[in-house]
């Protein structure tokens, strides 16, 4: 090319897209969906568990049984389903067969030996939903379709933590082990999988873009999908009015699911975008430090839980896109009560159970602090909520920014977990032990999730009792006494069960919602247009 | 000049290390410790002392650091403690981003900010200077995000000139890796279509980036034309019968010019950080995005390596201005 026509296609290219002349804009392919949602800090299944990870492992992984729909209903994967032993110790999954993993190797019962002693071994991520009832030695293959798992004692909610454990490929990851690693090098950025996507290593980028393609011999098939998604782009926007915009605009096909309230009529109002509203299961939590005076006292406790404008919060920051709850069980979650009266925001009442904690010897006039997440608006929304009303009953709340490494962290123990600090649980598996269980029992202090420092002797058996016994009915009423006893002690100031809200383009069909992975399950989206 | 360039890289060298210093003593210092959050869903404390000796932050702070000191004198950043992987690839793959937009900017204030310094000069107290002042002093004011977002609903939103984010149309295979720079690389490779779609892409965050430096570099040329225009050469060549063109344009703006050269230099570092917003807004995969994912993940290794590498780049470009603006005036090499 001479000098002088490269010059003038340059200048061609630069005056077009510098005065105005509409580019040509990249043209959407028909069967790629571009999903704009948190990417997990790296791809390793049994090294990392949480919201973002649920949503890559769902599409890339299979698990022995998997949650669908919403309320949530767990039901068998690729196992055809299980049996228990009378006294709730052994457990025996039997699999399906023709299973294939992305390299066209067999699935079978060993893999799954593989992948729980895997995860024990790494002792991160899912890990310790499972390390206080199995050793690695206890999980056995007599044939290639059938597992079983001898727990150390009872752990009813076993079989709904299940769906935490991908089963990886031994064939693929025993190759790129390195110093005993359990090839978490090579996985977190690679994949070893079954699941309906393949990841694509060589596009990969760690928290910012993640292409999958679809595996057309998934067990499952793909005859319930006539026109499904080939390729998923996954792509993490980090500011949410760009996201908004891309997703109104048509550059990308869904958000992530906490969109900010005061948006969701932008984008209903457009014409090429909605929104899907539902009801998950994620409890929004003021947390308390029971060991810290004065909130070892009773009614001082009880005293902040009346000050808290729940209505205030979740009509006027949140648009009531959020449902009040009681207690710390969400409220569409068997075992929590329903004639449970949530806390009422009475600044008189408040005012009189600090008299009353203040009388029993409470230092009702120290300065207290709440921890607050500082990239999350609403954490400081609601601590700002809280200090206003405070402020009217004479108590000083001085809020300090924080970050989760660091707060999960300082909750080791309690001279170093703040009075308070905000934070949400969200659906790990499907079952009150994920909730009250972990945050109330006395034996998981030193963990986040049991931060308040919470320590009630019969709450410990009733949680301890309800994790033993296998019928349903039974638990139930075990749990329900034990949210009655918390509750009425104003262990935590629980707000809200959460509507998660993701901006989904109108080409998007199928789309159903499920509590764990935000339904981000590609297998059953198609596309349109 | 040799002996000028080799000083001022050894000056450089004090200044990276006490960057390094500092640095590790603000992550590693205050309370900091990830290793609860690394272990995961409700571990208990044993698998936190687990991973906190995996990490190696059991170790005195002191010999974290000396340890550390060895990795990174040997060129090895170590692997983000978050996504496993080497921190240099996650960076390389992100830096050609934050240069190319940063020099884009730094091209665009400078190509407009001089000329644009130099008429407010010759015309100062003109009703073009005041506009220009107002301008100027908003361009300074102004911030940056809502500069951004005011350009994404008009340019992207409603009139659909621009693409809204991101450095290149997704699912279309960027140019080929020649320097990383997308601008360079299709031009190398004449690919002209590719040329279109990476310009239309920068457009934006480049023009939001440039306005402060836009700004303050039309100022520094402003002051500096106008304190030259009152020099006795200025006078003689006008005596002389030079055009005025060629006096302002030519023998004026020289010898104005050092101060915005200058300016240039410390702008450069202004820009890169200011690039942290800008990249979040216009979601461009640099890493000022990368930063902010590894501080809020309190993923130390990969922030010491993005504040490490954007001192030599931000040391290199000083080093070039202070070359720069020795061949423009011979004294400052004499000097030193």
């Amino acid at each position: 090319m001479k000098r002088r026509t490269f010059l003038m296609g340059t200048s061609a290219a630069a005056a077009a897209a510098a005065f105005g002349m509409p580019v040509a804009l990249a043209q959407r392919k028909p069967d790629e969906l571009i999903w704009a949602d948190q990417l997990p800090g790296s791809l390793d299944p049994h090294a990392v568990f949480d919201v973002p990870m649920q949503g890559y492992m769902v599409n890339i992984y299979d698990t022995l049984y998997v949650y669908q729909s919403n309320p949530p209903k767990l039901v068998p994967w690729i196992a055809t389903g299980h049996t228990v032993s009378e006294d709730g110790l052994t457990w025996t999954f039997k699999l399906r067969d023709g299973i294939k993993f992305h390299d066209g190797s067999a699935l079978t019962a060993e893999d799954v030996v593989w992948s729980f002693q895997r995860l024990l071994g790494i002792k991160k991520g899912a890990a310790s939903a499972f390390l206080p009832v199995l050793d690695p030695a206890n999980v056995t293959a007599p044939d290639k379709a059938t597992v079983v798992f001898k727990l150390k004692h009872p752990y009813v909610p076993f079989l709904s933590a299940t769906p935490l454990v991908a089963i990886v490929n031994r064939r693929v990851l025993e190759p790129n082990i390195k110093d005993n690693d359990w090839g978490t090098a090579w996985l977190s950025s690679n994949s070893a999988g079954s699941g309906p996507y393949v990841l694509d290593p060589a596009t990969y980028q760690p928290v910012q873009q993640l292409d999958m393609k679809r595996f057309a011999d998934h067990f499952m098939g793909w005859a319930h999908n006539k026109s499904p998604v080939e390729i998923v782009r996954r792509r993490n926007i980090l500011e949410t009015t760009t996201r908004i915009n891309a997703l109104i605009k048509g550059d990308i096909d869904a958000t992530d699911s906490y969109l900010p309230t005061d948006q969701v009529e932008r984008v209903l109002a457009s014409k090429t975008a909605t929104v899907s509203k539902d009801e998950s299961m994620r409890v929004m939590v003021l947390r308390m430090n029971n060991k810290k005076a004065p909130f070892d006292n009773v009614n001082y406790r009880r005293a902040l839980s009346h000050a808290f404008n729940y209505k205030g919060f979740i009509s006027g920051v949140l648009k009531d896109y959020a449902v009040r709850n009681a207690g710390p069980i969400p409220a569409n979650l068997w075992g929590a009560p329903t004639d449970l009266p949530p806390y009422e925001y009475s600044l008189d009442k408040a005012k009189e159970l600090l008299a009353k904690a203040k009388a029993e010897g409470a230092p009702v006039e120290r300065e207290i602090e709440i921890h607050i997440q500082q990239h999350l608006a609403q954490t400081t929304q609601a601590a700002q909520i809280l200090q206003q009303d405070l402020r009217k009953i004479g108590v000083t709340l001085k809020i300090v920014p924080n970050l989760w490494p660091q707060l999960v962290s300082s909750t080791s123990k309690p001279e170093t977990t703040p009075d308070m600090w905000v934070h949400w649980v969200s659906t790990y598996f499907v079952d009150p032990e994920n909730w009250i269980g972990q945050m109330y029992d006395s034996q998981f202090h030193g963990t986040w999730k049991a931060s308040c420092w919470y320590t009630n002797e019969k709450v410990d058996k009733l949680l301890q009792e309800a994790r033993r016994l296998a019928d349903q009915e039974k638990r139930k009423a075990l749990y329900e006494e034990a949210s009655r006893i918390v509750v009425s002690e104003a262990a935590d100031i629980w707000i809200y069960n959460t509507i998660e809200l993701r901006g989904l383009s109108n080409r998007v069909k199928g789309f159903s919602f499920t509590p764990i992975g935000s339904g981000a399950d590609f297998r059953i989206l198609s596309l349109t247009g | 000049m040799t002996r000028f360039i080799l000083r001022r890289l050894l000056l450089a060298l004090p200044a990276l290390f006490g960057l390094l210093v500092l640095t590790f003593i603000m992550l590693r210092v205050l309370p900091n410790d990830p290793s609860a959050a690394l272990a995961g869903e409700n571990a208990s404390p044993e698998q936190i002392a687990a991973v906190r000796k995996a990490y190696g932050f059991d170790e005195p702070l002191w010999k974290q650091f000396v340890i550390y000191v060895g990795q990174v004198g040997r060129a090895d950043f170590g692997n983000s403690i978050i996504s496993n992987r080497p921190v240099v690839s996650d960076i390389a793959w992100r830096m050609p981003a934050t240069i190319e937009l940063t020099f884009a900017s730094l091209l665009f204030a400078a190509v407009v900010g001089i000329p644009l310094g130099t008429m407010a000069a010759v015309w100062h107290n003109s009703p073009f200077d005041h506009v220009m002042r107002v301008v100027t002093v908003g361009g300074l004011a102004i911030a940056s995000f809502w500069f951004a977002i005011i350009l994404q609903i008009v340019f992207s939103m409603e009139l659909d000139w621009l693409p809204l984010r991101g450095r290149f149309p997704v699912g279309v295979d960027p140019p080929a890796n020649i320097t990383g720079l997308y601008l360079v690389d299709s031009l190398l490779t004449l690919r002209f279509d590719q040329f279109v779609h990476a310009l239309a892409h920068i457009v934006m965050p480049a023009l939001t980036l440039s306005l402060g430096g836009l700004a303050s570099i039309a100022r520094f040329t402003r002051a500096g034309v106008l304190e030259t225009m009152q020099k006795d050469f200025v006078h003689y060549a006008e005596a002389a019968g030079y055009a005025r063109k060629r006096i302002i344009w030519v023998y004026v703006l020289r010898n104005s010019v050092v101060a915005a050269t200058t300016q240039i230099g410390l702008l450069f570092g202004t820009l890169i950080s200011s690039a942290v917003a800008v990249e979040a807004i216009f979601d461009w995969p640099g890493v000022g995005s990368y930063a902010v994912s590894a501080i809020l993940t309190s993923d130390y290794k990969a922030v010491l390596a993005v504040t490490l590498i954007v001192g030599v780049i931000y040391a290199l470009v000083n080093i070039v201005v202070d070359v720069v603006h020795a061949l423009l005036d011979p004294r400052v090499a004499e000097s030193m």
